[in-house]
């Protein structure tokens, strides 16, 4: 996660680190029939560069790829990149005592709320920063983890309804080790937006998968990442992988947006995401 | 390698030398200002207002931490008078009673721990009687509230040449548009930072990042009651100032003096962090303009009215001279005779707004060139025909009366600009596929502009500069300037035109670091008057010089090799002991300016420019994305093309930041957005390739025909991106700045 940050906003002080990346078993990457194993301390780059994850799981190759810079990348891990703490102004501010502080006012509902959330804002408008989290979404990966043993993703992200402390299911003092992703087949793709080229978060992320079968995607799911307090699945199921088709189930998929007063564009990047990602899984199929 | 239209004639002056600092810069060893180490140094803090307008009931100290172990500064502190000396003497070092704006300094803490002082700054408690804040233009002007003077107006400005109001009648077309530029923040990669010693018997020194260390020495001397040759103020090596190491630096500057001053001498270092440098300095002017023209259907302006209105905040600080440049630049390059031009700057409870790359012409260009883009449009003539029939030509009259002297070439600027980019064969293809196309419309458009080079009006007179250049002991020369090299290549242009004109090696040049104990006061380092106003002091230094080697029989008369100067430099060092020689600024012949009136020469020396930017709009995302931008200008002589040329190019990025990243969020006047994660600045990935091609026109009073050239690209951007934009959406203006994907996506639907 990204602690240095969090200690030089004066939003965390602890007391004590513990350096992790003495530990070799946390890292490296095996890929083999079964699925890909990742080490939590498998960097960015590593992951973006790496021709097996690229082949089978191309979503997170390109996620990883498209976070921060060469630099970070090359320092970045996916481990602390799928914990990173909310990029909201309000909470990296130490001045704003908001909900995720133990605070009792979640300040962007009526203040500075581009970047915020579209679904599920009604009590924290945060969105989850991670890229490398919206593939893995997608990709139904399994978090490993030295105390409970294995998370599925789809139970390892919280909302804030049910905890607002904190972003996913890791109890205290449990560790991330590996991620597992199991090889279905599965076709994908991810594809952010963000308001300059490089060095920048998301505005809005999507990554795409699905089964294919003639001129149908089976299994099509659309993983929206910085729309939501969590990585913001939306299961379509079977799709016909005509433009028409994919165009209809964006507007259906974005249709429950609860958008704030300065991110109703966000919803017009979500629908684009869902449609552009969904389309080149499609054209993966001509 | 940038292309220059003339072949220079001269050894050094349009050649390309290694820059003077670069070597240390490239190697890591240039010593910025936190590099610096001072024995026993305390590190300062600045505790700041949390709100926009009130009265200061209490301060606190919580409980808990060691305040014995600090130094606390408040306005009581204060030796001498609590105020900024500058243009006006109302903003104080430190808030005594009354806040004005958000981040208003009010208390200051030193400790030998920077972590310890960090920490502490959250620990004090400052109560206030809140008091109603005014926070807009708008609410500036509609009264009930004054904070400044009668009516919240800092200064008003009227230029009026004819009578418009009698053309509107008669016009056959008139077009009104309103218009909005926000404001910007500087963004110098190294943060404000100073460090002082200071007491009652060693005086007050300062070293920090700066542009103008005479400014800092002007403010620190009624701080401490203290006479010119007590308070001495040194420049450190500047990452970068546009503007906002103007007058900004004095603040933190008298900061750490008053709080080494109170910790009995020991050094006190004051370094911004990036946060709290974007929240609390100045940022530039917002500007909102009303613009009326009126045309002959065939597109000649008749008239022209414009209306700008700059927010200043809540002290006066420089905005009475910026909002004069915007004035002066409201009517653009064209020939029109009956213009009025009516400014003002306001009062507003923000912190104040401040010097910035183009001081106050960018604000007022932009509305008077997206405005005669839209009535090309409204007309149905070519955007580039209508500025083509009312070009600024020789002997035509501008607003404020001045007469143009030389052919200002902006018709051959603009042909070469339109070649240059394709423009004509672009509109066409561009409307060509926005017909087809659905899914990415494409935009080109041009701007063309003047940029006043130097102080404005009688500016530089009553500056009254002066610099100098000395014999080093081993047969050198050393310039004498206050003039500080922030990224600009100062050091290295001054040395070439020395170098030059002493027929001497560029290599014995030298530069002495500005340190007002040691160099002549040469004037600030801003309004694009370095190159060719201190140049030509320190080119008629170096004549004066090499007049006084040869007159004392040292040198001969018609010619010299580099190791005869030494010689000769050797023989007279030895006779007298030292050779400095200064010169100080005259005025050009023919040049006056009436202040009163504003009628006269408003700049000696103008640079012209046309600018043509080319984009496309995803109309998904609704991105604008800059494909590509030509930069055509005639800057007088050219000293050093790859220098010019990267300032051309840094002002061109800086202003597409302006115009399609840049969005300052304000909250109680107050920046929010006060992080790079939050405030979108474009990068290397969202520039296009930015082509820049120089005329040269030499200017007779400019050091080997130099004019200035540092502000001219923050002027012609914006408005062609904005024209491109409204090109690519089919006619539709954005009359506001940032557009932003979300603006563009508001305009349309």
């Amino acid at each position: 996660m990204d602690l240095l940050d969090l200690m030089k906003s004066s939003i965390r002080a602890p007391g004590r680190l513990v350096n992790l990346l003495t530990i070799d078993e946390l890292k490296g990457i095996d890929v083999d029939t079964s699925g890909a194993t990742i080490g939590a301390l498998a960097t960015l780059a590593e992951i973006a560069d790496h021709p097996d994850l690229a082949r089978m799981f191309p979503a997170l190759a390109l996620a990883a790829g498209h976070a921060a810079t060469p630099q970070v990348r090359n320092v970045a891990t996916i481990g602390g990149n799928i914990l990173q703490r909310p990029r909201c102004w309000y909470f990296r501010m130490a001045q704003y005592p908001c909900l995720k502080k133990g605070g009792d006012t979640c300040f962007a509902m009526d203040g500075e709320n581009k970047y915020h959330a579209i679904f599920e804002n009604s009590l924290c408008a945060m969105v989850h920063p991670s890229n490398t989290a919206v593939a893995l979404l997608a990709l139904d990966a399994v978090v490993r983890t030295a105390g409970s043993g294995e998370i599925p993703i789809r139970k390892f992200f919280v909302t804030p309804d049910q905890d607002i402390l904190r972003e996913s299911a890791l109890a205290e003092g449990e560790l991330v080790t590996q991620l597992f992703i199991p090889a279905t087949g599965a076709r994908s793709h991810y594809l952010e937006f963000r308001e300059r080229q490089s060095f920048d978060w998301a505005l809005v992320s999507a990554a795409a998968a699905a089964e294919l079968e003639g001129q149908t995607l089976n299994n099509a799911r659309v993983v929206l990442g910085s729309v939501a307090p969590i990585p913001w699945r939306i299961d379509l199921g079977e799709i016909a992988a005509t433009d028409e088709a994919l165009d209809r189930a964006a507007d259906e998929a974005v249709r429950g947006a609860t958008p704030l007063a300065k991110n109703k564009y966000k919803v017009q990047l979500a629908r684009t995401a869902i449609r552009r990602s969904l389309r080149e899984l499609a054209r993966a199929t001509e | 390698m940038p292309d220059v239209l003339t072949t220079p004639a001269y050894r050094w002056v349009g050649h390309n030398p290694p820059r003077k600092e670069s070597l240390e810069k490239v190697t890591g060893s240039a010593k910025y200002l936190d590099d610096l180490k001072f024995e026993g140094c305390l590190h300062g803090k600045t505790v700041r207002s949390t709100v926009p307008h009130g009265r200061i009931k209490k301060i606190s100290f919580e409980p808990g931490v060691p305040w014995d172990e600090f130094t606390v500064v408040t306005a009581r502190d204060i030796p001498g008078k609590n105020v900024v000396s500058l243009i006006e003497l109302d903003q104080p070092f430190l808030a005594d009673g009354l806040v004005r704006h958000m981040a208003e300094p009010v208390v200051l803490l030193a400790h030998p721990d920077k972590g310890m002082a960090e920490k502490a700054v959250k620990r004090v408690h400052i109560e206030y009687e809140e008091l109603p804040a005014i926070l807009t233009i708008e609410e500036s002007l509609a009264g009930g509230n004054i904070q400044y003077g009668k009516d919240n107006i800092f200064k008003k400005y009227h230029i009026q040449k004819g009578d418009p109001e009698s053309v509107w009648p008669k016009a056959d077309v008139v077009i009104e548009g309103e218009y909005w530029t926000g404001p910007q923040e500087q963004l110098y990669i190294e943060p404000q930072g100073v460090v002082a010693v200071a007491s009652p018997t060693g005086g007050v020194t300062v070293w920090g990042s700066m542009q103008c260390p005479f400014y800092v020495h002007k403010g620190l001397k009624p701080l401490f009651n203290l006479p010119d040759d007590r308070v001495r103020v040194i420049y450190t090596v500047t990452g970068g100032g546009f503007g906002g190491k103007e007058e900004y630096p004095t603040l933190p500057a008298g900061h750490a003096a008053l709080l080494s001053w109170k910790a009995g001498g020991r050094p006190v270092k004051i370094v911004y962090d990036r946060m709290e440098d974007m929240w609390a300095t100045t940022k530039r002017h917002p500007c909102k303009t009303r613009v009326k023209a009126a045309f002959t259907k065939d597109g000649k302006l008749l008239a022209l009215k414009v209306d700008a209105t700059m927010d200043g905040g809540a002290y006066v600080t420089l905005s009475t001279v910026v909002l004069s440049r915007g004035t002066l630049h409201a009517f653009g390059p064209y020939a029109c005779d009956h213009v009025v031009i009516d400014t003002r700057a306001v009062f507003t409870n923000s912190p104040p707004y401040g010097a910035f790359r183009g001081f106050g012409a960018p604000q007022t260009i932009f509305p008077l060139e997206l405005h005669l883009h839209r009535a090309a449009c409204e007309l149905g003539i070519e955007p580039h025909e209508l500025r083509r029939r009312n070009l600024l030509h020789q002997g035509d009259r501008m607003a404020t009366g001045q007469v143009m002297q030389e052919e200002t070439g902006l018709e051959g600027l603009m042909w070469k600009a339109m070649d240059e980019s394709k423009y004509l064969e672009k509109t066409k293809a561009y409307r060509e596929h926005n017909r087809s196309s659905t899914r990415i419309k494409k935009g080109v458009a041009l701007a063309l502009f003047f940029h006043g080079a130097g102080f404005t009006g009688s500016g530089e007179v009553f500056l009254d500069s002066k610099a100098g250049l000395e014999l080093t002991r081993d047969g050198a020369v050393r310039i004498l300037s206050a003039n500080t090299e922030i990224g600009q290549g100062s050091f290295t242009t001054h040395s070439q035109i020395v170098a030059e004109e002493l027929r001497i090696p560029y290599e014995m040049v030298e530069v002495a670091v500005p340190d007002t104990a040691v160099v002549p006061n040469s004037g600030p380092t801003v309004a694009s008057r370095t190159c060719m106003v201190v140049g030509e002091l320190l080119r008629r230094a170096a004549s004066d010089l090499k007049e006084v080697l040869v007159k004392s029989g040292a040198l001969a008369g018609n010619g010299h090799t580099p190791s005869e100067f030494r010689a000769a430099a050797g023989k007279y060092l030895q006779r007298f002991g030292e050779l400095k020689v200064y010169s100080k600024y005259k005025p050009p012949p023919d040049v006056s300016w009436d202040d009163k009136t504003y009628t006269g020469s408003a700049y000696a020396a103008y640079a012209w420019a046309c600018y043509v930017a080319d984009l496309e709009i995803d109309m998904a995302t609704y991105q604008a994305q800059m494909k590509d931008f030509v930069a055509v200008q005639e800057v007088g002589r050219v000293i050093h093309p790859v220098i010019a040329a990267g300032q051309i190019e840094g002002g061109v990025a800086q202003a597409i930041g302006w115009a399609l990243y840049e969005d300052v969020a304000l909250k109680q006047g107050v920046m929010q957005n006060c992080q790079l994660t939050n405030y979108i600045l474009p990068t290397t990935a969202d520039t296009p390739p930015i082509r820049v091609f120089f005329y040269e026109n030499p200017y007779q009073n400019g050091p080997f025909g130099a004019k200035g050239l540092g502000e001219l690209p923050m002027d012609g951007p914006a408005p062609a991106i904005a024209a491109a934009v409204a090109f690519a959406l089919g006619d539709r203006i954005i009359p506001r700045i940032p557009i932003l994907p979300e603006t563009i996506l508001d305009a349309i639907s």
